[in-house]
């Protein structure tokens, strides 16, 4: 009898999950979505190991993962660095203050940039002293690339938390972002080993023009050799960056209008 | 629109409505969609006035809207009709000079500190997102600890305070940018009764009286609002149905009297057939000891000429009268008259 009852403790431990899960519809399919494609990137690179365009990279194996490792974590971290500003509770404190959004936004992402600036020194200080990983850096050109990177993803940043806000888990941009960064951004394996139809979609990926521009200035080529992807890249940041603020800015004020800012 | 001196907090046909999706057992569509839709009326076209200076109780019961409209005060919450103005600033045009206006404590106000940090560190921070200067902030934080009593505690981990002292520091918070006016929603819930009187012992005679703050406070514990303020706006189902001086309150519970008495080895069969009497419009029993049989009945009569049948009942079915006691109409009562609803405490 006790074990019947246990047993019925934590049937109703799980229910209780099962309703509360099944509520976040939205993060039950990103769930899914988020396997479908992340099987499908390691697919990519392992079928394609052996193959001309992956040897022929223009710099070593080691240098081309690395370097797309760290700035994948780096991007990563950013991509999320608004949504994990929103604890309801001390969201509600903070916007009863005199204090605006846009302060909020850099004062609640900022240390978040500087620790993953950190740990992508790490990673690159690892590569150089246990692989031998040979880096020629053009400051100023990185400085530039990571800038607009920073840029873009604090505006994708800034979609996915005002969607956070408004879904309460499970926030399909961050994702989405997420999956189209290793599959199309030209993180692991140059697009030209994935079928046509796929490389076009890297085309629109403003992580691919990234990657593409970050490498080069990491082994001491000039600005000039990326500038017509750094172009494209620019033009992105220019139009997701004011976007992102604006969603986010809208989202918070429909979750402000329907009293669900701390529905979490 | 502008607020005359005397108010601090105006609302004119304050509207605020949520829409929200509900499930239901056996409904169709499952545990993935489907359900009603519900509408519900938090606020329904209120209107307040507050006066400068002055400690306002807003009593009501769960879902009357009390916190619905101190977030609206504070900004949190936009009003869907209706106006609301807060120290002679619009709630909806005038959100920064709001903000500067006030000082909030949410009902869960504890939850909004960071919990790894310090009493110190966390109003540090806040300190600067409610624009006190940096030049004199340490002295401020290290007063308003000093005001609620936790100077000594300053450094602690947050998540090291007890119950009392979190909300205690939730207090300090509210008074960091010494704003004229504090809302505090619900400020002693969940507290020990130590706790409680002595937030609201500062709240009344150092926040009120002392510093002349205007003072909204929000709660459903009647006691609190009974002792502590200069009126007091009974709230139900978004509306205020009753504003006054608690005694003027008092005085708004239905006329008759209460007979609160206690006697030796009444039966239940007793308390029933006392039950059927004419003039008896309500009668609770409680064991108050049952070593030595007594019973506490509180009788409600409906006019005082009921109360001879009542005593003369005791002395046929020779019950023995311990105690007897006639009472004034307590707030409670014009509480429960006004809402239809039993308080909690």
């Amino acid at each position: 009898m006790k074990l019947m009852q246990e047993l019925d403790k934590v049937y109703y431990f799980m229910k209780r999950d099962i309703i509360s899960f099944s509520t976040y519809k939205t993060n039950i399919l990103l769930s899914i979505v988020s396997a479908l494609f992340g099987a499908l990137s390691y697919a990519f690179w392992g079928a394609n190991a052996s193959m001309p365009s992956v040897q022929n990279l223009g710099m070593p194996v080691v240098t081309y993962l690395l370097i797309g490792l760290a700035f994948n974590t780096y991007l990563s971290q950013s991509l999320t660095l608004v949504q994990r500003t929103i604890n309801p509770w001390s969201l509600e404190e903070v916007l009863v203050s005199p204090t605006g959004l846009v302060t909020f936004i850099v004062g609640s992402s900022l240390w978040g940039f500087i620790w993953s600036t950190l740990v992508i020194v790490i990673y690159l200080a690892v590569g150089v002293f246990a692989f031998g990983v040979i880096l020629s850096i053009n400051i100023i050109g990185t400085i530039i690339v990571v800038g607009l990177g920073i840029g873009t993803f604090i505006g994708f940043s800034m979609i996915g938390a005002g969607v956070l806000i408004l879904t309460k888990q499970g926030d399909p941009v961050t994702t989405i972002i997420t999956l189209a960064t290793n599959l199309f951004g030209n993180v692991l394996f140059p697009i030209s080993v994935m079928p046509l139809p796929l490389q076009i979609i890297s085309f629109f990926v403003p992580q691919y023009y990234f990657f593409t521009c970050i490498r080069p200035m990491l082994i001491g080529q000039t600005i000039g050799t990326i500038l017509p992807d750094l172009g494209i890249l620019a033009l992105m940041c220019a139009i997701i960056l004011p976007v992102g603020y604006l969603a986010y800015s809208w989202c918070l004020k429909m979750a402000r209008k329907n009293g669900t800012l701390s529905w979490f | 629109m502008t607020t005359p001196d005397e108010y601090s907090i105006e609302t004119s046909n304050l509207t605020k409505t949520y829409t929200s999706k509900i499930r239901i057992k056996n409904n169709k569509a499952g545990l993935f969609g489907g359900g009603e839709t519900r509408t519900v009326a938090a606020l329904d076209n209120l209107n307040l006035k507050i006066r400068r200076g002055e400690l306002f109780g807003l009593l009501g019961p769960n879902g009357a809207g009390k916190t619905t409209l101190v977030k609206i005060l504070c900004t949190l919450l936009p009003p869907d009709g209706g106006t609301a103005v807060v120290n002679g600033f619009d709630v909806a045009k005038q959100q920064m000079k709001v903000k500067e206006s006030i000082g909030t404590l949410f009902s869960v106000g504890e939850r909004g500190f960071f919990w790894r940090l310090s009493g110190y560190s966390n109003l540090e921070f806040f300190a600067a997102i409610n624009n006190v200067p940096r030049s004199g902030r340490q002295q401020r934080i290290m007063e308003v600890l000093e005001l609620v009593g936790l100077k000594d505690k300053a450094f602690e981990v947050f998540q090291k305070y007890s119950g009392g002292m979190k909300r205690k520091l939730a207090l300090a918070r509210a008074l960091l940018g010494d704003p004229p006016i504090l809302l505090l929603d619900e400020p002693t819930t969940g507290l020990d009764v130590t706790s409680s009187r002595n937030i609201r012992d500062f709240i009344k005679n150092d926040l009120g009286k002392k510093r002349g703050k205007t003072v909204l406070y929000t709660t459903h514990y009647i006691e609190e609002v009974s002792q502590m303020c200069d009126r007091v706006g009974i709230m139900n189902h978004g509306k205020i149905i009753a504003l006054d001086t608690p005694e003027a309150l008092k005085g708004m519970a239905k006329k008759g009297e209460v007979a609160d008495i206690v006697v030796k080895n009444m039966s239940e069969a007793q308390v029933n057939s006392l039950r059927g009497f004419a003039g008896i419009a309500g009668l609770a029993a409680e064991v108050q000891d049952s070593v030595l049989g007594q019973t506490r009945l509180r009788i409600r009569l409906e006019n005082v000429d009921a109360l001879p049948s009542v005593l003369d009942f005791f002395f046929r079915e020779k019950i023995k009268l311990v105690n007897f006691r006639q009472e004034e109409p307590t707030l409670e009562d014009a509480f429960i008259e006004l809402t239809g609803a039993g308080a909690s405490e």
